[in-house]
Order: structure tokens, then C-alpha cells, then sequence
């Protein structure tokens, strides 16, 4: 366990870092309200599997409120980086095999599971992500409809750079 | 003990969850303006159905107190109707009473005789306050209740205040703790009549000024105070107070006389209130336009 904290912790300042620098400039300059990035939650789904719960809750929230600092929206991330450090366990449970998934692998990648485990898991969970966040920036489901359609776009054009991510990095740990 | 801190430790993702969210909640509706208006806008909308259904609650055990403040209305209404019911007619150089019971709509007695000059209309307040230099009622009746703006409250105690800002189903009365307010009021039974203004100071106690000085010996402690009637808002004869104490030299205006006039209603308990409705306002208005440049 002790030797995953560092890959956890680069991982952590990357993916903020490259979010509120890179992809939030990107969405910036493209400009359109269907068009987000939100690559930073994969931090959650890669931390280590037999996380307890509580940790993921709160390192949920400490990624979110990193990229708050970037967005200027204090909680806003914050609150479904929590969420989203919840929700994990729940996925997985609902995708492991017979058993659960091995104990033995370290980390939820496509080095370890099939890429189909893989990307069905994250597709669940950056829907999930992605729902929450725009129900939370909006903070009314009067706008139900522009939610759902916010939530799709953003979670299609999401998961074309968390293939990439896990095809470029291919993280093990 | 032990049973808890298991619980705990299972939920511990749920619990945790909770509190951050809690957490995160309170900053979104601290530092983010789109935010923070849905949410004042929930709370408000929330909020007053909350203060209603309080109120419900308090009105439930102050049925009592209101009972008896009916009543007291009841009463004046019953006393004006026993008045209202006879019509002096005169004939020649003398006055005979009949009760107005026994006129048909068609007689012509009824349409000269007697005309309504205002309406009443019963309203509950439903915030008040008498802390601050310029006080103001809330009251639940509006515009689809016949109020208008520069309408009369009274009760039966006193005068409240008047009407300055009406919606559809409420009301915002100038109370007359406020630094504004000028009512025309008379000391009972001697003519004099002044400015009835408040300064201030003692949510009880108001002064009435600019009464002639020849009325100095005739004004004594203890005599009430009514509306004189030289307004259009304000019918005859309203209770306003009693005398506090034997009329001084108006120390702004040392030409007139200033009374502490101790008022009959105490602004800090009022609970039911008629509003008064001039109902020839508008031709009054018109009809002094032509006088004004």
C-alpha cells in the first residue's frame, strides 16, 4: 500500500494541474455551454482498491476543491468529488466479478481488468460524476433537461480522453 | 457503545459523506452568487411557510386574547349599527328619528339621508414593529380586498396607522411610530386641534402640536384625545389617547402649544385592525386638483 502513495500523489497534482490549466483553457476556447472536459475524477476511480470509503470521501473532496481553487466555484466540485468518492465502492460492487475484483491488483486500470470492465465501470461512474455536478451547478432541477443533455455531451467528449488517458499512462499503481 | 461506533465504522463512506456534502453545501451558498440566489429565493419561499405555520400555532394559543379583542370590535360595530339603524328627518323647524330598518331601498329618505362615507375592512397584521424611528405594518389585505394606498387603520382603541403600499394580497401600513406620520387630532370637547406627531422616543406616548395658545387653561390631563375629522382619511370621533400631562410651549414653534398625548393602543400588541376606505376619495381628489397650480 505505502508504495502507491506517490503514484497517487503525482497523479493527484497532474490531473489538477492539467485540468485547471490545460483542459479548462481548451473549454474556454471553444466556448459552448455543450462542451466540457472533466477528466480530473479518474484520480478517484484509479486510487486503490481496498481504499476504505471514508478516505475516498475525503479525497473526493480535496481533489474538488483543488479544482475549484482553478474554476472559481468554491464547493461546486468539491461536493461531487465527495460523491463521487462514494459512489465508487457502490460501482464496484455492482461490477466485480464473482468474489469481488483480486485483491491482489492494486488499482482499477485496464493493466489489471479487461478494457471492457474498464470502461464500462468508468462510463457508470463519469455519468454519475457528471450528473451530480451539473445538478449541484445548477442548484435546482428546474433546468432537469438541460442537465441530463449538459451531463451526456460533457460525459461523451469525458470519456474519449479517459481512453486516452488510460491508453497513454496505462497507470499500475 | 459498541454497537455505534460499528455502525459508524460500516456507514463510516455514508457518514463521512454527510458531513463534507454539509460542508460543500455551505460553501456553494456562501461564495457562489447564482448559488446563493436559487437558494435565498428557496429559503424565502420556504421560510414563509414556515413563519405561517408558526404563527398558526402561536394564533392557537392566543385564541383567548383574540376572542376578546372580536369582541371589542363587535361591540363598536353594534354601537355604530344602533346609530346608523335611525335617521334623523327633518320637518320644518323640528327633527324626527325613524329606524332605518323600516325604509325600502327605493325611499328617497334612505339615498339622502344616509350615505355611507367609508368602508371598513377587517385586516390582521401580521408583522409589526416599534423599535426603530419609522416603523411599518404588514397587514394580509391587499388590493383584491378594496384597500388602496392613504387609507386610515384603526381600532377600536386608536388609530394605527395609514396605508402606503399595497399588493395583491397584503399591505405595508405607515404605523404612527413613525418620524412621517401627521394626523389631524382634537382634544374632546374643546375644539382644539393639532398636528398628532411622534418622536422617537416612547413607543406610547405621541405629541400633538400646533394647538392655539387660548386653549391652554381648557386642555386638562386626562381628556381624550379623538380624530378631529379635518382629514379625509381619518372619519370623526376615532379614539386616539388620552391627555398625559397639561400643555407646554412648543419649544420648535413657540408660537402654538405641544401635548404628550398617551396613546389608547399599544402598538406593541395589536392583532386585529379595521382598515378605513374613504369611498369619495377619488371625487374629493378631483375635485380639490382644480385649486392646486
Amino acid at each position: 500500500m505505502n508504495s502507491s502513495i506517490f503514484p497517487n500523489i503525482w497523479r493527484f497534482l497532474g490531473l489538477i494541474l492539467g485540468q485547471g490549466l490545460l483542459l479548462k483553457q481548451v473549454v474556454q476556447t471553444v466556448g459552448s455551454a455543450w462542451f466540457n472536459i472533466m477528466l480530473y475524477p479518474i484520480f478517484i476511480l484509479l486510487l486503490p482498491v481496498q481504499l476504505a470509503a471514508p478516505y475516498l470521501v475525503l479525497l473526493g473532496f480535496a481533489v474538488g476543491i483543488s479544482v475549484d481553487m482553478f474554476y472559481q466555484t468554491p464547493g461546486v466540485h468539491a461536493s461531487t468529488g465527495a460523491f463521487a468518492g462514494f459512489i465508487r465502492g457502490m460501482i464496484f460492487t455492482a461490477f466485480a466479478p464473482k468474489g469481488g475484483f483480486n485483491a491482489k491488483d492494486p488499482i482499477f486500470a485496464p493493466h489489471y481488468v479487461s478494457w471492457q470492465t474498464f470502461l464500462s465501470v468508468s462510463g457508470v461512474f463519469f455519468f454519475l460524476y457528471l450528473f451530480w455536478y451539473y445538478s449541484v451547478e445548477a442548484f435546482t432541477f428546474v433546468y432537469f433537461t438541460s442537465i441530463v443533455l449538459k451531463t451526456l455531451s460533457t460525459w461523451s467528449i469525458t470519456m474519449i480522453f479517459v481512453i486516452l488517458y488510460a491508453a497513454l499512462f496505462n497507470p499500475k499503481q | 457503545m459498541g454497537r455505534l461506533l460499528q455502525l459508524l465504522l460500516r456507514n463510516g463512506g455514508f457518514v463521512t459523506l454527510v458531513f463534507v456534502e454539509l460542508f460543500c453545501f455551505m460553501l456553494i451558498v456562501e461564495y457562489n452568487t447564482s448559488q446563493a440566489v436559487i437558494w435565498a429565493n428557496t429559503t424565502d419561499i420556504f421560510g414563509g411557510r414556515l413563519m405561517e405555520r408558526r404563527q398558526r400555532v402561536s394564533d392557537y394559543f392566543s385564541l383567548q386574547g383574540r376572542a376578546d379583542s372580536l369582541a371589542r370590535v363587535v361591540d363598536s360595530l353594534q354601537e355604530r349599527l344602533s346609530y346608523a339603524r335611525y335617521v334623523q328627518v327633518p320637518v320644518r323647524d323640528t327633527f324626527y328619528r325613524i329606524t332605518w330598518d323600516s325604509l325600502t331601498a327605493s325611499d328617497s329618505l334612505r339615498r339622502k339621508h344616509v350615505r355611507p362615507l367609508y368602508e371598513y375592512v377587517s385586516a390582521r397584521v401580521v408583522e409589526n414593529s416599534v423599535t426603530g424611528v419609522n416603523n411599518w405594518i404588514l397587514i394580509n389585505r391587499g388590493k383584491n380586498d378594496r384597500i388602496e394606498p392613504h387609507s386610515a387603520v384603526v381600532t377600536p382603541d386608536g388609530v394605527v396607522g395609514i396605508v402606503r403600499h399595497v399588493s395583491d394580497n397584503f399591505s405595508i401600513v405607515m404605523s404612527v411610530l413613525h418620524s412621517q406620520t401627521r394626523i389631524t387630532a382634537s382634544v374632546d370637547g374643546t375644539g382644539a386641534f393639532g398636528s398628532l406627531e411622534w418622536d422617537g422616543k416612547n413607543p406610547e406616548v405621541m405629541s400633538l402640536r400646533n394647538i392655539s395658545k387660548h386653549f391652554k387653561d381648557r386642555i386638562v390631563p386626562g381628556a381624550r384625545v379623538v380624530t378631529s375629522g379635518y382629514s379625509m382619511m381619518f372619519p370623526r370621533d376615532i379614539p386616539v389617547g388620552i391627555v398625559e400631562a397639561s400643555p407646554t410651549e412648543d419649544s420648535e414653534n413657540p408660537h402654538f402649544l405641544v401635548v404628550k398625548v398617551r396613546l389608547g393602543q399599544s402598538m406593541s400588541g395589536i392583532t386585529d385592525v379595521s382598515v378605513v376606505h374613504n369611498l369619495f376619495s377619488p371625487e374629493i381628489d378631483s375635485l380639490k386638483s382644480k385649486i392646486k397650480r
